[in-house]
């Protein structure tokens, strides 16, 4: 199992489109991606699931992958966060 | 008697009509068992009847495309990835095996158990996305029930034009559908400024107040309605001076539209006869679309992250291609490809292709250009992507947030390595294709001269320059008040880029988001400013003022305040500028 913390730094947080990209992103991968806030776990190719995580901006995310590609999908989703989604500031 | 109502006004416009209240034509939800050998034909109905969503929501954002912009596609697609949520319907199809239900009644239970879990979200913003998912629980729910209308609304006529429909909530997929009946204007009970209902109005430009509570039961069918959705207002039965209010307010409002549309086609120069470039920055192709269809004469900044956001650095061969995309849509439009503007503010992580450590002040990091020429092969490889594409049409390169001349040497150098790379692979690209960069930091602006000696073209991106000269944050409330692009310091600046790249004979644009802002457009030609690059569909607006602006007044106005400007401070220079335009 891959893991790596990343704190949410775009504006809005996960809302609706920044958490379309990121279950897109996690869907595009074969290993299961789970997404952590606090003490909840979320499937990261469940729109549902990553919405209800409610990750503001300034919380910190724990992104855990497991499976053949773990590593690549771990990263991708990790930078796509980090990236703020494309968002512009 | 007029009877008012209110709610949250959604997208600026006023509608007056006939009111039709829309009865939904509501699925009963009922419980029933079924047995354990009913259960995988019960779950395969549920599978048929959810792709049946999803079907009929592509479809409608087929239609819908590129007329209605990127947001009400994109709310769409979200519904559509809720319909595919595997463990949703996992979660569906388990409730039917454990609790041997039918699946209307399983997509009820299991959406009660969401919307507790959303409603327990502070974010008001994401607490409001429970409401998608009940409006796609409820879409597939009338699927199961196999009705097949569009619009589960009951009796909604075909055409709609002066009919303002009023409903208990409306989803997006309705909204779609009657928006191409050419609705006026949208009345729901429930829904807020968040929802996508909202969203999608703004975007669709529909004249809505959502949230009017009771709306169905006080507003009768058939009386007229006005209604305000700036104000979040509606009016039944108005008397006739509220009347002859709205309708003149409206009649303005189709002038202002109106005259927004006969500069479409009229070239953009200036009462006392200067012409004004008036370009477009984008990212998207429907971006672009715009652009070409909002008069932009050239594209003066096309962004480039979006390529770089997922898992790998596209390689040559994805960014070229995407390029060329870009430039055919323009039909001969001259394209300013910005190279990669991310950096320690947006931070990539140690280990990935492009690497940068954290830094302490990212604003003031390792960003932009300053990452470009530390990776530099992967500049490179955008270099050249960028030249290939220069093959296929007018193509320039511009590079973001300089510093200093030695940076401008080295992305010069970098450039003819390019250059030899693809000379070697006998691969053709235009060999004069211009060079540019921007102005965002303060030192870069005073020594515009120097800079612009070694480059073809200068774009001043006014949103970084104004927060590192104020040294303000404009998205910090705390402090936004600084940030003031009427600063005697910041016009200084200005007025220095412009004299320095004029010395020069180098063409200076600016592209931040000043530049499509109507308020400083004439502040910006007395200060010699004649290329703006704005979002596409600030362009007409813009033209508007350019058309009706005498650069020569202006001017004198900026001349007569900078002089006078220690003792008038507080006199807006905006205002004065605009009164100098009414002189007779």
């Amino acid at each position: 199992m891959k893991e790596t913390r990343t704190k949410i730094v775009n504006r809005l947080g996960l809302h609706a489109r920044a958490a379309t990209q990121l279950v897109n992103c996690a869907s595009r991968f074969e290993s299961d991606i789970w997404i952590s806030l606090g003490d909840r776990r979320v499937n990261g190719k469940s729109i549902m699931g990553v919405l209800t995580l409610a990750a503001t901006s300034g919380s910190e995310v724990l992104i855990q992958a497991e499976g053949d590609d773990e590593a690549e999908a771990a990263e991708a989703v990790g930078q796509l966060i980090r990236n703020r989604f494309g968002e512009e500031e | 008697m007029t009877l008012a109502l209110t709610g949250h006004g959604i997208a600026d416009g006023i509608a007056i009509g006939r009111a039709h209240v829309a009865e939904r034509s509501e699925v009963e939800i009922g419980e029933y068992r079924i047995d354990q050998g009913e259960v995988a034909h019960e779950i395969e109905r549920y599978r048929q009847a959810s792709v049946a969503a999803s079907t009929q929501l592509e479809s409608l954002a087929d239609k819908l495309g590129s007329e209605s912009g990127a947001t009400a596609s994109e709310i769409i697609g979200t519904h559509i990835m809720m319909l595919r949520d595997e463990s949703f319907n996992l979660e569906i199809e388990e409730r039917i095996g454990e609790e041997l239900c039918n699946a209307e009644w399983a997509l009820q239970v299991q959406l009660e158990h969401i919307l507790t879990e959303f409603r327990h979200i502070d974010d008001p913003y994401i607490r409001s996305r429970g409401e998608d998912v009940a409006q796609v629980v409820r879409l597939v729910q009338h699927k199961l029930s196999e009705r097949t209308s569009a619009v589960p609304l009951k009796g909604i006529p075909d055409r709609l034009a002066d009919t303002l429909v009023v409903a208990s909530d409306l989803t997006p997929g309705e909204l779609a559908a009657l928006h191409q009946r050419g609705v006026a204007g949208i009345i729901t009970e429930h829904g807020s400024t968040y929802s996508h209902t909202a969203i999608m109005a703004s975007s669709l430009n529909i004249p809505a107040v959502l949230g009017v509570r009771l709306a169905r039961e006080l507003l009768q069918e058939g009386e007229t309605l006005v209604m305000d959705g700036r104000l979040g207002l509606v009016y039944a039965n108005p008397n006739q001076a509220l009347l002859a209010h709205y309708n003149d307010a409206q009649r303005r409002s189709a002038r202002h539209r109106k005259a927004l549309e006969s500069v479409r086609d009229l070239p953009s120069t200036t009462l006392d006869g200067q012409r004004v470039s008036l370009q477009a920055n984008a990212e998207r192709i429907n971006e672009l679309e715009a652009a070409v269809r909002n008069g932009a004469e050239s594209v003066g900044l096309y962004r480039t992250e979006f390529l770089f956001l997922g898992a790998e650095v596209p390689d040559e061969e994805a960014q070229y291609k995407a390029y060329c995309e870009a430039l055919e849509v323009l039909g001969g439009r001259v394209l300013t490809i910005r190279t990669l503007d991310l950096g320690a503010d947006k931070s990539f992580e140690a280990q990935t292709a492009i690497s940068t450590p954290a830094a302490a002040n990212p604003a003031l990091g390792l960003r932009a250009v300053r990452l470009c020429l530390r990776d530099t092969e992967m500049f490179k490889t955008q270099l050249r992507a960028i030249l290939r594409t220069s093959a296929h049409g007018p193509v320039r390169c511009l590079i973001p947030m300089l510093t200093n001349v030695h940076e401008v040497r080295m992305v010069r150098a970098l450039l003819d390595e390019a250059r030899h790379e693809l000379d070697q692979r006998f691969i053709p690209y235009d060999k004069s294709m211009p060079l540019g960069g921007m102005i965002e930091v303060p030192a870069a602006a005073l020594s515009a001269g120097d800079l612009a000696r070694h480059l073809d073209f200068l774009s001043v991106g006014t949103n970084d320059l104004l927060q590192y000269a104020l040294a303000a944050d404009r998205v910090d409330e705390q402090v936004a008040h600084l940030y003031d692009p009427q600063h005697p310091g910041v016009l200084q600046l200005l007025q220095y880029v412009v004299e320095a790249a004029a010395k020069r004979e180098v063409p200076v644009a600016v592209c931040g988001e000043l530049a499509g802002d109507r308020r400083y457009i004439r502040l910006l030609l007395a200060l010699g400013l004649r290329e703006f690059s704005m979002h596409a569909n600030r362009l007409l607006e813009a033209k508007q003022i350019v058309i009706q602006t005498n650069v020569d007044r202006a001017r004198r106005v900026l001349e007569q305040w900078r002089e006078g400007h220690a003792e008038a401070y507080d006199l807006d220079l905006l205002e004065m500028i605009d009164a100098s335009q009414q002189e007779q």
